[in-house]
């Protein structure tokens, strides 16, 4: 009786193993698998019912052993064990299996935003180029209206003051010739209008000597090359020689560098420099040092001296065309000095000002590019 | 002291200048010169060369000693005058002296380049005017040896 109950649950637990076999082909897919696995539980479940009927029937030719019944048993229980553990496994795996396809599915649409995105921000980025492009075009025309502009006021500056000097050079010779010839043969007032005449020609063709020079620093220049300041500081002291030694002053210059540019205009700024520096001293010699400093890719230069000095208010106004500070009775000249100097050095690409106080001198600074003897490309400025 | 100049005939100059203050002002400095000269104005290119070459109303006049030729003239230009000269073998051996406001470097070169005598700029003040005229006649008409006519 005990076999017979034994038997029956074995072939219960084979057929909940086949059972279970079948319901994993819903978790893993693998079909033919599991059913050739239920197909085999199903068998040996089918063989314990054919031996319970033979039981019954008592065509069984021997009694079945107790204990082979017990360890088929067993065996079917850990069968049946085996199955259901395993179940929680293939799940992990398809839910692994989902996740990684369900996040896969979320980076391609990630992905797919992010190109969009790029897209957008490559046609944001085209659409800032071309403005970008038109801008600097636009600049580029700016430039070259301002450079054209530019040239053609130094152009018109030129021709106006050339072309100025010849009639001018008729009025003031025949007002000459008037004064030399006549006079004193004719009344007080013709001399005193005679001289006036005279004085306002003389003075109208040192004005426009002086535009046409101003002009000329635009114009009329060579190519930049590298240009030793020593050299250039020597000649505009030696073109003062006179004037230097006339009013015994001492005019010393320290080590100076190389700069980058046109020696001829750079011989042009020392000079008027210095003979600024002769021209407005007090009642001693004149004490006139020039020196250069290292200055952020620039030499800075200083010619300082012993003056009258420029009061802080008139300081920007010196540095004007045709301005000047005091009455022509005082000082001669037209006013075209520093101007000119200024002009020079912005030519240069450099800074120009001045430091003092009325009646304690004056030190005036200009930055030039540096240049190097042995290279003769140009240095960026 | 002038070799191959009679004392009776006087220096002939032909002046070609456009401009009447200039040509006047020149007179005046000649007249306060020691040389006993004839001064011949021209207005043109033109003219000079018709001067020169004594074609149509200029038959009758004097081959010059000495041409002032300024180089801005209407017409002919007086670098295309100085080449006409410099390329005429009875007019090339006449001194040719540029007198001009220009001080263009180019025009200096350009004109030596053209066998010019020598150049001069005008200038502005009247003294240095006459006192350079002055040279002119002083250096042209008494220092230097000119040619035979």
């Amino acid at each position: 009786m005990e076999v017979t109950l034994i038997v029956a649950v074995s072939a219960l637990v084979q057929f909940a193993a086949a059972f279970f076999a079948l319901r994993l082909i819903r978790v893993t897919g693998g079909r033919t698998a599991w059913v050739l696995i239920a197909a085999a539980f199903c068998f040996m479940a089918l063989r314990r019912l054919i031996s319970l009927m033979s039981m019954w029937t008592g065509a069984l030719p021997q009694p079945l052993d107790l204990w082979e019944e017990t360890v088929a048993l067993a065996t079917s229980l850990l069968m049946l064990a085996g199955v259901i553990y395993i179940s929680p496994l293939f799940f992990g795996i398809k839910q692994t299996a989902a996740a990684l396809q369900e996040s896969k599915e979320n980076l391609e649409v990630q992905v797919a935003e992010r190109t969009n995105e790029l897209r957008e921000a490559n046609a944001h980025l085209a659409v800032e180029l071309d403005e970008r492009r038109r801008t600097e075009q636009l600049l580029a025309e700016y430039a070259e209206d301002l450079k054209r502009s530019n040239a053609e006021l130094e152009q018109f500056a030129y021709v106006a003051s050339h072309d100025l000097q010849e009639p001018l050079r008729m009025v003031a010779s025949f007002t000459q010739l008037l004064a030399k010839r006549y006079q004193g043969k004719l009344d007080k007032n013709a001399d005193e209008y005679i001289a006036y005449a005279v004085d306002g020609a003389t003075r109208m063709q040192q004005l426009l000597h002086d535009l046409l020079a101003y002009s000329r620093v635009g114009t009329r220049s060579k190519p930049f090359a590298p240009v030793n300041a020593n050299l250039v500081f020597n000649q505009a002291r030696a073109n003062l020689l006179s004037a230097i030694e006339e009013s015994h002053a001492q005019v010393t210059s320290g080590p100076l560098p190389t700069v980058w540019g046109d020696d001829v205009q750079l011989v042009q700024l020392f000079q008027n420099l210095l003979a600024n520096a002769l021209k407005f001293r007090i009642d001693q010699p004149p004490v006139i040092q020039i020196s250069a400093r290292d200055g952020e890719g620039q030499w800075i230069f200083s010619v300082q001296d012993s003056g009258i000095g420029i009061a802080p208010e008139h300081q920007d106004r010196i540095f004007l065309i045709f301005q000047r500070l005091h009455h022509r009775s005082e000082y001669r000249g037209t006013g075209i000095g520093l101007a000119l100097c200024k002009k020079i050095v912005e030519r240069h690409g450099g800074r120009m000002w001045v430091e003092s106080e009325a009646s304690h001198g004056a030190t005036f600074y200009f930055t030039l590019p540096k240049g190097d003897e042995n290279d003769r490309t140009p240095p960026r400025i | 002291m002038i070799g191959h100049r009679p004392e009776f005939r006087p220096i002939e100059i032909l002046m070609v200048e456009d401009n009447p203050g200039d040509v006047r002002l020149t007179m005046e400095a000649l007249e306060e010169g020691k040389v006993r000269n004839n001064l011949y104005t021209v207005v043109d290119g033109e003219e000079a060369l018709a001067f020169l070459r004594r074609q149509g109303r200029y038959a009758d006049m004097p081959r010059p000693d000495l041409i002032l030729l300024d180089l801005n003239l209407p017409k002919k230009t007086g670098q295309e005058v100085l080449a006409e000269i410099k390329a005429d073998p009875e007019l090339k051996r006449i001194p040719v002296v540029i007198l001009t406001v220009s001080e263009a470097e180019a025009d200096i070169i350009k004109t030596y380049n053209l066998h010019a005598n020598c150049y001069i700029t005008k200038p502005v003040d009247l003294e240095r005017f006459i006192e350079v005229v002055k040279s002119i006649e002083d250096f042209w008409l008494t220092v230097v040896m000119l040619p035979p006519k």
